[in-house]
């Protein structure tokens, strides 16, 4: 018995002594990237939302031809991965709606490394107003465009309603929100002053609730992204 | 005497041994196909096409648009028909949690391609064995299915690589068989030289399952129209990128009639030879039959199962409710959204209250045969079993339909249960057939489907692995759809008001005027005769509309109920019980290339736009 127990311990010593052995002939990735998303028309924040804007990562230094990765933004418009592996990478922007990227920034990226970017938004909204009668919301805004000249189609306007501050596309009650979409589907230039002023109206808030609100108006690029408004709170009595 | 015994033994075996090892073993491998083997009978070269008619890339029964294992297409022991690409598109809804087929399953068939050119390759040398005829015929065969490939490839990447002959490893070097992708453009058009050239080897008959002259016209009618659409509307609804700027993607707008020619050119050369069936004077029976019948007229290539060859399929267990089969399950059902293509249905009163029912099957006179024969409403049968479809039973129903849909579920009256042991005043709640409030192996919808279904089998021999109806890959119905809409596009509505009442004729529908031959009307005639054939799904994609249709779609179903003060039936047009979102991302216009080609060829770069 003794016998058996002492072979044993001695395979698990075995086991144990050899689990030691290095094996992985690469560092841990311990190079980050971070930054912000400002957008050129207002000098603030570019107002992002889940599955929008994301920070495209090539990393050049590895291959000619490398496969991309992805770090979405935040939606106060920052961005960060610290899990990045040191080298130079190609870096872009994609995915939200503003003016494409087409020169992307190539740098090496090691511990600590940041770049904001500088976006032109499509849309940029202006003086959102709210208007509380009873249980019903009226939203209202102006929708001005930095650069017209082929600007994509304007889809539609809709609110997006949550009870957290994560409120936009994805995050959003679909009856206070996708239901109450307005259909544009106008070019700019066919867009008279008055089709620029949007109202949206949510009716029948439950009562007693706290909501966050913003808007956001889409355009048909490739990724039908919309810009959006700055979150405002809502207090329905 | 024992030990003797065994010593002889032991050494005359052993002797044996010596002896015959002394022989040279220099014989050929028996083992091995030689080429000679193969390409100097008719046998030989019919087993090695079998093979690749049996990869051919068919969307048939089995067919799994998001894959598995890696695979879409003939998988090993598939029996879950209902991931179907009908059921992401809004023909019906399935198990599908949405845009679940976007990406594809990274098919990639250049091994299929090597064998097709190793074949055109070497048959020439074995003319005098196999006489020119035969040769010919065979030839043609091997282009039309290297075109067929490279159809499937084009209408998933765009531009590939065109390979053309054998590459050889490692007689060739790495660096040469890295080949470079080829524009859409000049694919869509070699894929229209390889089907003239099988359209001119190939005899006009063919056995069941094997392609003639015809299957090729065919595919170029689908094939062409496709090319034609992708210059014409691709260029205005397009994702931007370096593959695009290069042409890897992307036709010239200008480009787009002569594709157009082509398909109606194509398909006017089956014209006479292909007709639609009309057997049965009971339009609504033909129509079914016109999908069961071997010996339909209209099939142009078709695909066999067999229960011996271990090939049958089962449809007929997954595409109707279990109390109907023997065993299996259904997941997928048609939408009303795809039923009010044929026509709205007469349930609401023009007061807008719901229309009253004394049996759900009163719903069912006046509307298109061929609606009735390719989804069961409820209050069909089959097998001799109703669909009594209900969702539930009101006490009492006051108002109009619009007002109640628009109800929050906790303030509407109605009774709805999870199965059909719940009772309301002895009653049951739903039917055998659906609606349930959980789960899905029972309609979410209202419909079940109907194409295809084979109405005559036994229900003990509607089991898994056990149906072997035909699929059709090429019918006369879809070469008359190509023509019509190519005519269209083209402006030549004559010809197309012809084909299409060819079609609304065999379905029962009352013909079409010229007013009618619209780009709109002769989608929406395609989406009706094409549903549930894996049509749709390319369809929409090509018309560059997926990210239109599927702009976070919701679905519609035709609620049945029960209202009980009354005695009567009522129907709603409600969303289908599982609510579901359905989105496309323009970037699914085209597939991306697969990661693993990518990584062994650099120059199949640049991937397709925003992947």
């Amino acid at each position: 018995m003794k016998k058996l127990i002492s072979r044993i311990l001695l395979g698990v010593g075995i086991l144990a002594s050899s689990a030691c052995t290095k094996i992985d002939n690469f560092k841990a990735p311990d190079a980050s990237f971070e930054g912000r998303l400002i957008d050129v028309s207002t000098g603030g924040s570019f107002q992002t939302s889940t599955g929008s804007v994301r920070i495209k990562l090539e990393q050049i230094s590895w291959s000619e031809t490398p496969s991309p990765q992805e770090i979405p933004s935040k939606m106060d418009g920052t961005y960060k991965d610290s899990k990045l592996f040191k080298g130079k990478y190609r870096i872009t922007p994609i995915g939200g709606a503003f003016w494409p990227v087409y020169e992307p920034v190539e740098m090496d990226i090691s511990s600590g490394s940041n770049h904001d970017f500088e976006l032109t938004p499509y849309l940029v909204i202006k003086n959102l107003t709210q208007v509380l009668t009873g249980t019903s919301l009226k939203l209202k805004f102006n929708i001005e465009s930095p650069v017209e000249a082929g600007l994509p189609k304007i889809l539609d306007a809709q609110p997006y309603v949550n009870t957290t501050r994560l409120v936009g596309a994805g995050a959003s009650i679909r009856e206070y929100s996708e239901t109450k979409k307005v259909d544009i589907n106008k070019n700019w230039a066919d867009m008279t002053a008055a089709d620029k002023t949007i109202e949206l109206t949510i009716p029948d808030l439950l009562p007693g609730r706290s909501f966050f609100v913003r808007v956001g108006v889409r355009l048909d690029d490739s990724y039908k992204s919309s810009n959006f408004s700055e979150i405002i709170e809502v207090k329905v009595p | 005497m024992k030990k003797i015994n065994k010593l002889i033994i032991a050494l005359s075996i052993g002797l044996g041994v010596s002896i015959s090892s002394c022989q040279k073993l220099d014989i050929a491998p028996v083992n091995v196909l030689t080429d000679d083997i193969i390409f100097s009978s008719e046998s030989g070269i019919n087993s090695y096409l079998a093979d690749i008619y049996r990869q051919a890339p068919m969307e048939d029964f089995t067919y799994r648009p998001e894959g598995r294992d890696g695979k879409g297409f003939n998988i090993h022991h598939e029996w879950e028909h209902f991931w179907r690409s009908g059921a992401v598109t809004g023909e019906m809804v399935g198990p599908y949690g949405g845009m679940d087929i976007g990406g594809g399953f990274g098919y990639w068939p250049y091994d299929k391609i090597r064998s097709i050119n190793y074949m055109i390759q070497t048959l020439p040398l074995y003319t005098s064995k196999l006489t020119e005829a035969k040769v010919n015929q065979l030839t043609g065969e091997a282009y039309f299915l290297r075109a067929f490939f490279y159809f499937a490839l084009a209408k998933r990447y765009g531009g590939v690589p065109i390979v053309k002959t054998v590459q050889n490893y490692p007689e060739q070097t790495i660096e040469e068989l890295q080949v470079h992708r080829d524009k859409e453009e000049d694919l869509w058009n070699f894929i229209g030289e390889d089907l003239d050239l099988a359209y001119s080897l190939m005899p006009e008959t063919s056995v069941s399952g094997k392609a003639n002259k015809y299957v090729a016209a065919a595919l170029k009618s689908r094939a062409m129209l496709y090319a034609g659409t992708i210059a014409k509307y691709g260029s205005v609804n397009f994702v931007d990128g370096d593959a695009r700027s290069a042409g890897y993607v992307g036709i010239p707008a200008d480009k787009a009639n002569g594709f157009f020619t082509k398909a109606v050119d194509a398909a006017k050369l089956l014209e006479g030879h292909y007709s639609l069936y009309n057997k049965n004077a009971n339009k609504e029976l033909n129509y079914a039959d016109a999908f069961l019948d071997n010996s339909s007229p209209e099939n142009i290539l078709v695909r066999d199962y067999s229960i011996s060859g271990r090939t049958a399929h089962s449809w007929d267990a997954v595409y109707s409710p279990r109390p109907m089969t023997g065993d299996g399950l259904s997941r997928a059902y048609p939408t009303l959204d795809l039923v009010e293509r044929f026509s709205m249905l007469p349930i609401t009163n023009a007061d807008g209250t719901p229309r009253r029912f004394n049996n759900l099957s009163d719903l069912l006179p006046g509307l298109e045969p061929r609606l009735l024969a390719t989804v069961y409403f409820p209050g069909a049968t089959l097998r001799g079993l109703p669909f009594d479809t209900q969702r539930g039973i009101y006490p009492s129903f006051n108002g109009t339909a619009a007002a109640e849909v628009a109800k929050l579920p906790t303030e509407r009256s109605y009774r709805l249960a999870g199965g059909t042991d719940a009772l309301y005043e002895g009653k049951r709640i739903i039917g055998i057939t659906g609606i349930r409030t959980a789960g899905d192996d029972y309609t979410r919808t209202g419909f079940y489907v109907r194409k295809y279904i084979d109405y005559k089998r036994p229900q003990n021999e509607c089991i898994l692995f056990n149906s072997t109806t035909h699929w059709i890959e090429f019918r006369y119905a879809e070469v008359l759809l190509n023509r019509a809409e190519a005519d269209i596009e083209l402006n030549n509505s004559a010809d197309a008001l012809t084909c299409l009442n060819l079609i609304r004729s065999r379905a029962g529908a009352p013909a079409f005027n010229a007013v009618d031959v619209t780009v709109n009307g002769v989608r929406n005639e395609r989406c009706k005769e094409l549903a549930f054939e894996n049509h749709y799904w390319w369809d929409l994609r090509r018309w560059r509309t997926a990210d239109v249709v599927l702009d976070n779609a919701r679905f519609k179903g035709l609620m049945p109920y029960y209202v009980s003060n009354e005695n009567k039936f009522i129907f709603l047009s409600e969303p289908e019980t599982f609510g579901r979102n359905y989105n496309f991302d323009k970037k699914y216009y085209y597939e991306p290339i697969p990661g693993g080609e990518l990584g062994k060829n650099p120059n199949l770069y640049p991937n397709n736009p925003n992947y």
